[in-house]
């Protein structure tokens, strides 16, 4: 069973006259980690906001074709219900903060305070939000006063606290060092095996290889590939669409080695390590 | 981070009480004196401000708000004592300068007024904390987005203003003239005000998305992480002031029957 369906979606912002996505239709079952990739201006940032209902319903512009969230069909519902079951992640984490609130638990608390729930139950999501995005012990500290990569745990842990059922980031560790990144990664993987959807737009490649179960190329708004990051970085025509394979993934490209069963190459180490030491046993 | 709020806590009892109190008693230090038709009550109000602020601890912070409107009351005096219409009364001479009685008393009404508005604004400012007074208000059925945008701009302008000193650093250090005279200054403003108008255009939209997914604009009753701010004295306080509204109006009333 889908958990979203998108079909044959196009859109055109406002005052403009190009499709920003055109013709996109792929869909994802619970759980299931999903990489967006493609170059700048592809239309990766639209499709995110398409999946939450920002697009068509806070941009207005042109659209056709349907994003379906289980049975709810997101265009015709507002953002303010959607946002139950799609939370969104942005790039910038500055912007993410409200302004409104004094505190990282007070900040937390905002999405909860607009949804209506209980002060018991507000508590006890917050506290375990902050616990699993690690920042329990800036609880007391003004949102402004945390450093790049802690804003942007905050960020998440503000989505998450509202429970969706779908996550939507998009590039969210491109302001971070590699240990807020991978801190960010490892909370993600967390959620997706608990059954949430999440939708990851990331240039780099080797986070995407590793922890995605599907990938997505989009190129100037088309659907160019939806498949396993083994196949996807297997293709030959990955430089027209701006994308670099992983490092591992090149090398056995050059090295000819493919994985016998797939046909592809290995996008990551431990796959390479593998494929090379059983190489190795053969011969 | 700087904020542009005045209020600190001090865990004082007027931090603990209701922000609705402390408007009431704003209400109350300011009708009541027109009420009853008397300077003398506005000074006894100046003195219960003074008090509540000293005895919250935050008098220290009144100094620079009374600095400023010192100074202009101090040339409202000197001019009326000086020049007002219908000076004939000398009270004071300094050399070659006479105070004149009306004057002086003119002026000391202004003086009153003025203090006493500072005074007890003072006792809301600097004892509240802006969200809590906000939340408050919204409880009461004033608008969410409304709150938000009060709130928010105790947060936000500090932040601009940092982005401002940001940029005016980068553009100071690509060797703009950022300081001398006013021609100077004017040339440097533009190149400054278009990337911050920029940015914060740019975030404005940003933020605005960010606040839809987390269901600013939900139509459900909100709730509230924080309690009510309000202690068991707020509701005694809150009617000896009314009490005390009233009983002046009905003094004010039977004077004038009389
Ligand atoms: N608000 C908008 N109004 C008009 N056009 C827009 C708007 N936002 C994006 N676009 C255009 O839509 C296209 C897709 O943009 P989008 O932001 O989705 O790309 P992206 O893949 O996220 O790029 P990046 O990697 O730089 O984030 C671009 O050509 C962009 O100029
Ligand atoms: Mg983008």
């Amino acid at each position: 069973m889908s958990k979203i369906v998108v079909e044959n979606l196009k859109y055109k912002y406002p005052a403009t006259d190009f499709l920003a996505l055109d013709g996109i239709s792929f869909s994802a079952k619970a759980g299931e980690f999903i990489g967006i990739i493609g170059k700048n201006g592809s239309g990766k940032s639209t499709l995110c906001q398409a999946i939450a209902g920002l697009v068509p319903n806070f941009y207005k512009g042109s659209y056709g074709g349907k994003v379906m969230v289980d049975d709810i069909e997101v265009k015709n519902v507002d953002i303010s219900d959607l946002c139950e079951k799609v939370g969104t992640v942005f790039q910038n984490p500055f912007n993410q903060v409200t302004g409104s609130k004094l505190t990282v638990y007070e900040e937390i608390s905002f999405g909860l305070e607009n949804l209506g729930i209980p002060k018991e139950e507000m508590i006890q999501r917050i506290d375990e939000a902050m616990e699993l995005l690690d920042i329990t012990k800036y609880k007391d500290r003004n949102p402004f006063d945390l450093s790049g990569g802690q804003m942007q745990r905050m960020a998440i842990a503000s989505i998450i606290a509202m429970q969706p059922e779908v996550i939507v980031l998009d590039e969210p560790t491109s302001q971070l060092d590699p240990q807020g990144r991978e801190e960010v990664y490892q909370a993600v993987q967390k959620l997706s095996k608990k059954g949430i959807t999440i939708f990851m737009v990331e240039h780099n490649m080797e986070k995407i290889a590793s922890y995605s179960d599907r990938v997505l190329i989009i190129d100037d708004g088309k659907q160019i590939a939806y498949d396993t990051p083994q196949k996807i970085f297997s293709r030959d025509d990955l430089d027209e669409y701006g994308i670099e394979a992983p490092a591992f993934t090149k090398i056995c490209r050059e090295l000819g080695k493919k994985n016998p069963v797939t046909g592809c190459y290995p996008v990551t180490l431990e796959e390479a390590n593998d494929l090379l030491k059983k190489d190795k046993g053969e011969m | 981070m700087k904020s542009i709020s005045l209020y600190e806590e001090k865990g004082s009892i007027l931090n603990k009480l209701a922000p609705e109190s402390k408007i009431l008693y704003i209400i109350l230090a300011l009708v009541l004196p027109a009420i009853v038709g008397s300077k003398m009550v506005s000074v006894v109000f100046i003195a219960i401000s003074i008090g509540l602020l000293l005895f919250s601890k935050v008098l220290k912070k009144t100094i620079p708000i009374l600095g400023v409107s010192g100074f202009v009351l101090l040339t409202v005096v000197i001019i009326q004592g000086l020049f007002r219409a219908g000076n004939v009364t000398p009270l004071l001479t300094l050399g070659p300068v006479i105070f004149y009685k009306e004057g002086l008393l003119f002026a000391f009404n202004i003086v009153v007024n003025v203090l006493n508005i500072l005074l007890s604004f003072c006792v809301l400012i600097l004892a509240t904390k802006p969200s809590d007074m906000i939340e408050n208000f919204v409880r009461k059925g004033f608008s969410p987005r409304f709150g938000y945008v009060f709130i928010s701009v105790f947060q936000i302008i500090p932040q601009m203003t940092e982005t401002m000193a940001t940029i005016t650093d980068a553009q100071r250090s690509r060797g703009m003239e950022t300081e001398g005279n006013l021609l100077v200054r004017i040339k440097a403003f533009l190149p400054l005000i278009s990337p911050v108008v920029m940015s914060s255009l740019i975030n404005t939209k940003e933020r605005a998305l960010a606040l839809e997914v987390r269901g600013f604009n939900a139509k459900n009753k909100k709730t509230f992480l924080n309690d009510e701010k309000k202690s068991s004295a707020d509701k005694y306080i809150q009617i000896t002031m009314i009490l005390l509204l009233i009983a002046g109006i009905v003094w004010r009333v039977v004077g004038c029957l009389k």
